[in-house]
């Protein structure tokens, strides 16, 4: 359960870290998508504008073993993007690196 | 790629298998809510097989992962006849019962005589009881020599007959069907009793597909069969997954896990509304979020040039 109104929430604490609604939101949306065959691509959103994506997809490529990219998007700012499925991997890797809370993290798909 | 489908193929076939046998238990979405509620009474183990052995277990130790490992078996072999009742549309929602049939629900994805038992086992309590306050005379005395048991059939009955809602309670799971998914070529699913599990849901199709399609990261369309065809390969597991959190998130009471809630739209919000504890709250919009370009990036330029 949780209580959402009960979270103390600076509704400007944001304000300057550039345009995303869902770095507004807090939260760092982590999806995947299938590709042709069995291939995947799995890309995160809202992470917060004031990381370097390059240099996180930099490491990422070299952690998961995979390739990446840095998407920029007019409605979602920067969106990094991890070749196969590393919802698993990257959700560890935020966790651990302090770049995302665990709660912040929202893992969609199957 | 012709070679990657052959690889892919059996894995494919026999997680199907697997799948088929795995039930789709709602449980433990609930389990973290009802816990209070469910501990206090006997749970009854789900095997079809041993319908007469009155194995108890408590529902606390059922947890998100255990629910594929149980081996329940068909779902088709038990299917008693209250569960019909509850599944064919036509009767739900026909008559003022439609309260009464989701309570009935089981928020378990499989059939199973789990109802029949637990109604069963109280019957069986009750008349232990019923002994017993015979046996023993009118008055519990204060200063008599009672087993732990008697002790616990005897505070289980007060609890009963101090709160009937309780009662009603116990049998208040959720049966859903599993979700038939087929695939379709090498490409596209179909999710077969799409607009049947809405209707189970009491939610509209337009909603449940928005979410799907939003989680899955894909497109997709119910067609003339009701079926819901989407784009990308899916089995029924994952399907069972999505659909988990969709209740979890817009069909059982953030509050109470009641599944018997009403979703509203109001001012560009949705509001889940409880009928069993009168909560409302505020649920997730639907968003698909960022989408990555997955197609022939040709055919794109083509379309937009
Ligand atoms: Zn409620």
């Amino acid at each position: 359960m949780s209580f959402q109104n009960l979270k103390t929430f600076d509704p400007f604490a944001d304000a300057d870290k550039g345009p995303g609604e869902a770095v507004q939101d807090g939260l760092v949306h982590i999806r995947i998508q299938q590709r042709n065959g069995r291939k995947t691509l799995t890309t995160i959103q809202g992470l917060s504008a004031e990381y370097d994506l390059k240099k996180i997809v930099r490491h990422c490529k070299k952690e998961f073993a995979c390739n990446g990219t840095v998407v920029e998007h007019p409605e979602y700012g920067e969106v990094l993007q991890l070749q196969g499925d590393q919802r698993e991997n990257i959700c560890q890797w935020l966790t651990k690196t302090g770049l995302a809370k665990p709660e912040q993290l929202k893992v969609h798909g199957f | 790629m012709a070679e990657e489908e052959a690889i892919f193929d059996p894995s494919l076939k026999k997680k199907k298998k697997k799948a088929k046998k795995t039930p789709f238990d709602f449980d433990a979405a609930l389990a973290g809510g009802t816990a209070g509620n469910e501990s206090a009474e006997v749970e009854v183990g789900k095997e079809n097989e041993n319908p007469e052995e009155e194995e108890i277990k408590d529902v606390d130790d059922l947890d998100l992962e255990s629910f594929g490992k149980k081996k329940k078996k068909s779902k088709k072999k038990a299917f008693p006849i209250e569960d019909l009742e509850v599944a064919s549309p036509e009767v739900e929602g026909q008559d003022g019962e439609a309260v009464e049939d989701q309570e009935d629900l089981d928020l378990d994805f499989s059939k199973s005589l789990k109802k029949k038992k637990k109604k069963k086992i109280t019957g069986v309590v009750e008349e232990e009881k019923d002994e017993k306050e015979e046996s023993t005379g009118v008055a519990w005395t204060t200063d008599g020599d009672y087993t732990y048991d008697e002790l616990l059939n005897r505070v289980f009955n007060i609890m009963r007959e101090k709160n009937p809602e309780m009662v009603a309670g116990e049998k208040k799971k959720f049966t859903m069907r599993p979700p038939q998914v087929v695939r379709i070529g090498t490409k596209k699913t179909s999710f077969a009793n799409f607009s049947e599990i809405c209707k189970m849901l009491h939610r509209q199709p337009k909603h449940v597909l928005a979410f799907l399609l939003a989680e899955l990261g894909t497109s997709g369309s119910v067609d003339g069969n009701n079926q819901l065809i989407i784009k990308g390969r899916f089995q029924q597991k994952q399907m069972e997954n999505v659909l988990r959190r969709y209740v979890k998130e817009y069909v059982t009471c953030h509050t109470c896990r009641s599944p018997d809630t009403i979703l509203q739209k109001d001012t560009r919000l949705f509001f889940l509304q409880c009928e069993t504890c009168g909560s409302r709250c505020s649920v997730a919009s639907i968003k698909s979020g960022f989408q990555a370009v997955t197609g022939k990036r040709a055919a794109i330029r083509a379309k937009t040039a």
